[in-house]
């Protein structure tokens, strides 16, 4: 089973605070990115990837469209997930982070459809039988990556510094 | 969890990648055809049999110490969309930081280059290999002019560098707050406070024996010396590296501290081994590098000059020269932040077939550099085992103490550790130091940078190095940095001046170190 990006659109951060943004003072601590998938197509999402900056913690929230006829519903997949566990200290910082599909409870496909979760409480992780042909997949991508890495040569220096014989250098470059 | 399984399954591959170009590797090979010759061993079930005869023989022990060996020195392998640099060091400003300090000693190499008319590398010609080659039991006879030279940088230049480090994302605020750091490190690194030590030095605690405190005179050898050299020689029977490493923890007796190390490094002298020593061996005869004269010169004016090691500097010299030809040294920059320096073939600049790394090891010595070596030499006299554990021991530990990184080994780390634990648990000593301007970080910087060699007395050093093999941590270093503070602290309130802050801590060579770091993390009340 291939894996494709998905072309999507990311905004730029607006900063959500009370009040109005010129005269105040304070820095708000929360910041939105919105994030739109210009292509209509319906498509089952595995994986979001990305570089944390200093993001202490993260919540995504889904715009779902059920049906033609009734409006789009805001669904919250993923609630305060922990990307820096002390955020006054480096930890985690700058990070590359990747959230499944597995860790949030409502991300089904296609385009997210699922039952809305009451009173907007994260559910629990669901426990018991992984799905079998989720987990044939997973596993069948770890053994292509197992294989991958074992069929390429091993890197053993072969413990030559000079080239040809020749080490009569110029200065150390700075590049 | 899947996750945690396909993270397993990488970090398998990878190591299974990094054994298949090992002698051990080779040797299993030999040793599974080899036992095909054996009446246990049946074509049903040669999988089996083969695994069960490589039990029993030993072999599986050897592999399982090899995997050890690369759990610990290789960091786990990071996201997959990481670069190799992000696995050198995660922090963008670090790298850059670490860069820029790079660019400052290639300049300052260069301009000593040219200043000197000295290229930074030549071949010898065949007569000087001849001498060379028969003085190289006996290089420190040797007086060569040194004068010109001059260390390419002391840690004090790289202790300003590090005071200079800061977030572009960290905002402290103008005035002084909860958050600001009174010290000179200002970045916000994570540090552990003296609970979170307690718990990883759990074995240091004060109801558990330890060499350095429970082998002295008065204690008679029945409570615990005796025992626990008993556990000494069975795990080196059982050679067991994991095993090891939990012991020292304890300390090693003397008799069987080379061993122990050995075994916790995972090194054994193969005759292969001793054939790559002699290959450096004659690569140093061959090439005289201008960093040979920067070894030259350290081991002058520090190790030659120490009561305690200057017995060894032939020595220093056989495995210091050997070490910067070295090119299996290279392998450690995927985790070290810093890059080797690279150079190009004389007249073919720019063009990569002709570019090559310089030194060959990709390590330019500072001043005291030697002293990584000094004390090695008390406990192994063979020069390529000598050589071995040194460049094991640099490449797992010492590269952390002079590059810029924000792991928590590095020293980096290890100073902002020591700084908080004297603010935390000593705060009118450390706002005494501060107001007569002592900063504390400038007088024990020089002895973290060289991991105490130097400084401390020979046995106390080795002692405090088993615990660095034990808990494979350096962050033991700031924490006896603080805990000589905090011995020294009634002197030193009284101090007026850096200088007079410096002459009490001038002489370390009395300390022990082990009831100084069990009273500072065990005993000492908050």
């Amino acid at each position: 089973m291939s894996r494709v990006s998905v072309p999507c659109h990311v905004k730029g951060t607006v900063a959500l605070q009370v009040g109005d943004v010129r005269t105040s003072q304070g820095r708000p601590g929360v910041l939105v990115i919105d994030v739109t998938f210009p292509s209509v197509a319906p498509f089952e999402l595995q994986e979001i990837m990305f570089k944390n900056y200093y993001t202490a913690f993260l919540s995504i929230r889904v715009r779902q469209h059920t049906s033609p006829h009734t409006p789009a519903k805001w669904v919250t997949c993923l609630r305060d997930y922990c990307l820096m566990p002390d955020p006054h200290s480096e930890e985690g910082a700058q990070e590359y982070v990747s959230l499944f599909k597995h860790q949030s409870p409502s991300m089904t496909f296609p385009k997210w459809l699922s039952h809305p979760v009451p009173c907007e409480q994260p559910a629990p992780l669901i426990e018991g039988l992984p799905d079998p042909s989720r987990v044939s997949s997973e596993v069948q991508q770890m053994w292509a990556l197992t294989e991958m890495i074992r069929a390429s040569h091993t890197s053993t220096r072969i413990g030559r510094f000079d080239v040809d014989g020749c080490y009569d250098l110029n200065l150390l470059s700075y590049t | 969890m899947l996750q945690e399984e396909s993270d397993l399954s990488l970090v398998i591959a990878q190591i299974v990648q990094k054994l298949k170009g090992s002698n051990l590797y080779a040797q299993l090979e030999r040793q599974a055809w080899a036992s095909l010759q054996r009446p246990e061993i049946k074509l049903e079930s040669l999988k089996e049999d083969i695994k069960e005869f490589f039990k029993i023989s030993g072999w599986e022990k050897k592999l399982q110490n090899a995997v050890y060996s690369e759990l610990s020195v290789f960091p786990l392998p990071s996201h997959p969309a990481a670069p190799p640099e992000h696995l050198k060091e995660p922090l963008v400003y670090m790298r850059k930081a670490q860069g820029s300090w790079e660019k400052r000693i290639l300049k300052s190499l260069n301009s000593m280059c040219t200043e000197l008319s000295i290229p930074l590398a030549r071949k010898r010609p065949v007569g000087e290999q001849k001498e060379l080659l028969n003085k190289w039991n006996e290089m420190g006879t040797d007086e060569p002019d040194l004068s010109l030279f001059r260390p390419v940088y002391a840690p004090k230049d790289f202790l300003e560098v590090l005071i200079n480090l800061r977030n572009p994302n960290y905002e402290n605020g103008d005035s002084l707050s909860f958050r600001t750091h009174l010290g000179l490190i200002q970045v916000p690194l994570k540090v552990k406070d003296i609970p979170e030590l307690k718990e990883f030095f759990v074995e240091l605690g004060l109801t558990t024996g330890q060499l350095g405190i429970d082998d002295s005179t008065q204690v008679p050898p029945e409570l615990f010396e005796n025992e626990h050299v008993r556990i000494g020689q069975k795990v080196l029977a059982e050679q067991d590296s994991a095993a090891a490493q939990q012991y020292i923890r304890q300390g090693s007796p003397t008799a069987l501290r080379a061993e122990l190390w050995a075994l916790i490094l995972n090194i054994s002298s193969q005759p292969e081994d001793i054939l790559y020593y002699e290959q450096l061996k004659t690569n140093v005869i061959q090439h005289d590098l201008l960093v040979d004269s920067l070894i030259y010169k350290d081991v002058k004016l520090t190790a030659s000059n120490d009561d305690y090691y200057f017995v060894f500097e032939d020595y220093l010299y056989q495995v210091l020269l050997c070490f910067s030809r070295d090119t299996s040294v290279l392998g450690h920059f995927a985790y070290n932040s810093a890059s080797p320096p690279k150079s190009y073939i004389r007249g073919k600049l720019g063009l990569e077939e002709y570019a090559v790394f310089y030194p060959p090891n990709g390590v330019i010595p500072f001043h005291g550099f030697s002293m990584y070596v000094a004390p090695l030499c008390f406990l192994y006299h063979e020069p390529s085992k000598l050589y071995q554990i040194f460049r094991e021991m640099y490449v797992r530990f010492f590269f952390r103490l002079h590059s810029i990184s924000s792991h928590p080994s590095g020293i980096v780390s290890l100073c902002l550790l020591f700084e908080t634990l004297l603010q935390t648990y000593l705060p009118q000593l450390f706002y005494h130091l501060r107001e007569i301007g002592a900063q504390p970080l400038r007088i024990s910087f020089k002895w973290m940078v060289r991991a105490f060699s130097g400084y401390l007395a020979t046995d106390q050093l080795l002692l405090l190095w088993d615990r660095i093999l034990g808990y494979n941590s350096l962050e033991i270093l700031a924490v006896l940095a603080a805990a000589v503070f905090a011995f020294r602290a009634v002197n030193l309130m009284e101090v007026t001046s850096l200088a007079a802050a410096e002459a009490v801590l001038a002489d370390l060579s009395t300390l022990k170190v082990m009831p100084l770091l069990q009273i500072f993390l065990f005993a000492t009340v908050t």
